[in-house]
């Protein structure tokens, strides 16, 4: 009898062992660090959370050149910031909870911002600011929604006076005052969720 | 034999489900040294439930207000119900969670939650709604704050997403299991080190200014729970200079308020009244006031509370007074080990 009660208590155990298993990580949950289905949020991203860090070198989406220098969503920050030079003015944004800052950097003409990721931080947001700098692909603050179609295309989503492009991980996003482009984003999906 | 059999049954059954329940409360985070947000909303079931004034929000709230300022100079018994990136559904369901217990005179919940209509992040969903006690309202936050990969079961049995802490489980793991140390001031979240604000960015550009359909919801619900119970809502706006607000967030905010006949307060408007000095008064470049800075606007808070509002002094209340000193006593303790943690001279002295 006490061999059954003892298998009971084993098969019980081996059936909750079963259970657990395969389940998500923890210890994301508990950093807050960047994982499947979860994120740490951070302060500074004026509505939107990390997700995940895609670290793709931006393999596919759109990039910004400013000089000699190609931007692309989640690479590495550090190469792109030493190669950019001084900053005009440079901001850190904390989370709320968990470790690791938001960095804002801001240039002639736009701003950069990165997020961290085990110990390195990864580019999430390039803004352009005015139009003394404009997309590779010719399009400036003030241009017409006719010339972002005319030279990105049609295949956009549009909501509202916004109008993104997504391609390899990353958006592209136009905000229009009617015909009028007045912003000018490179967004990682990293800041997905949430944009207000 | 067949009674004997299924009292042993019965036994197993009750002594896995008890090994289990330890293993859980082993491996659940206890926030207590790190990412103490996590702590802070368990902390109020510990507490005598009569306050005057009870705060409900995100860090602006927890990181800018100090209850310990509204008793020691109004005599203002309060309670911040604050966690980290609190989402207004999840502010409302507390609120009704406060409501169990206590019915406070005022209840001051800050705006900046607006900006999110929709479920954010499983991290800062759990450091809210992990420390709630169950309940309907503790059900209904969880459903309405998961993101689309979370499972409302793995909120009823947390073991089945920390289980792979075993690897990393500290001292304070198997202390917390059955006492925690307390992370905060009546929900207040103390720094008194300084980083002054420079440089702080201005909003980006957005498509549509206007706060969403949800989150229009769950201010209405707020507003209508405190009518319904007597209890006068107030708005503020913390004076955190990021993330930035919007002057088309102020405008909808100042509307409402109007149309609902809401006191609003905006201490981003108000920093020459409080003697806010942000080269001085913030830990972290703008985000959240440290010491000094919470105690300057509180101190407004508080007189609005006793003047505008005619919230009575409490102090001659022994039993209360009493808890209170040794409040406050905790309250100069964590001060001062900070004062000289960070190296810096109390401003008093």
């Amino acid at each position: 009898m006490k061999k059954k009660g003892l298998g009971h208590f084993l098969a019980l155990a081996a059936v909750c062992g079963v259970l657990l298993a395969g389940c998500g990580n923890s210890e994301h949950v508990i950093s807050g660090e960047p994982q499947e289905g979860g994120a740490a949020e951070s302060a500074s991203d004026q509505g939107s959370a990390p997700q995940e860090a895609k670290n793709t070198d931006g393999a596919g989406g759109y990039v910004f050149v400013y000089g000699d220098v190609t931007i692309s969503m989640d690479e590495d920050a550090s190469s792109v910031t030493e190669a950019l030079g001084e900053p005009a003015s440079y901001y850190e944004a904390a989370s709320c909870a968990f470790e690791g800052l938001d960095k804002i950097y801001t240039y002639s003409g736009f701003e950069l911002q990165t997020y961290p990721t085990d110990g390195k931080d990864f580019v999430s947001l390039v803004v352009l600011k005015d139009d003394s700098v404009a997309t590779p692909e010719g399009v400036a603050l003030g241009d017409t929604k006719a010339k972002v179609e005319e030279r990105y295309g049609t295949d956009y989503q549009e909501d509202g006076a916004l109008l993104t492009y997504q391609k390899g991980g990353m958006k592209l996003c136009f905000i229009l005052d009617g015909d009028q482009v007045v912003s000018i984003e490179y967004r990682s999906d990293v800041l997905e969720g949430g944009d207000a | 034999m067949k009674k004997r059999k299924w009292l042993k049954i019965a036994g197993t059954v009750l002594a896995v489900a008890v090994s289990l329940i330890l293993l859980q409360e082993l491996l659940m985070p206890k926030y207590i040294y790190d990412i103490t947000e996590g702590a802070m909303i368990r902390e109020y079931y510990g507490e005598e439930k009569d306050h005057d004034v009870v705060f409900i929000g995100d860090c602006e709230v927890y990181e800018n207000f100090s209850p310990a300022v509204l008793w020691r100079e109004y005599g203002i018994n309060s309670y911040i119900r604050g966690s980290a990136q609190q989402l207004i559904w999840q502010s409302y369901y507390l609120l009704e969670d406060t409501l169990r217990y206590e019915t406070p005179k005022v209840v001051v919940f800050n705006v900046l939650a607006l900006q999110y209509d929709r479920p954010q992040s499983e991290a800062y969903n759990r450091m809210t709604l992990e420390g709630m006690r169950w309940s309907a309202s503790k059900v209904k936050s969880i459903l309405a704050s998961m993101t689309e990969k979370e499972s409302f079961l793995d909120y009823v049995f947390p073991l089945l997403r920390y289980h792979s802490r075993w690897s990393e489980l500290k001292a304070e793991d198997f202390r917390g299991m059955f006492r925690r140390e307390r992370v905060t001031h009546n929900g207040y979240y103390m720094r008194v080190d300084v980083r002054p604000a420079e440089n702080v960015p201005e909003g980006r550009i957005l498509a549509d200014y206007r706060f969403g359909d949800n989150a229009w919801d769950y201010l209405d619900r707020i507003a209508d729970l405190c009518q319904e119970k007597g209890i006068l809502l107030v708005l503020v706006k913390a004076p955190s200079l990021y993330p930035y607000w919007y002057p088309q967030w102020e405008e909808q905010v100042e509307a409402y308020a109007l149309e609902r006949g809401l006191p609003y307060l905006n201490f981003l408007e108000l920093t020459e009244e409080t003697g806010l000095d942000f080269s001085q008064d913030t830990y972290d470049a703008g985000l959240h006031l440290n010491l000094s800075g919470a105690e300057k606007i509180t101190r407004y808070l508080g007189a609005y509370l006793r003047e505008d509002i005619g919230l009575a002094d409490r102090r001659g209340e022994k039993a209360l007074a009493d808890r209170w000193r040794d409040k406050l006593a905790a309250y100069e303790q964590d001060r001062d080990a900070q004062y000289e943690k960070y190296g810096m001279t109390p401003p008093d002295r």
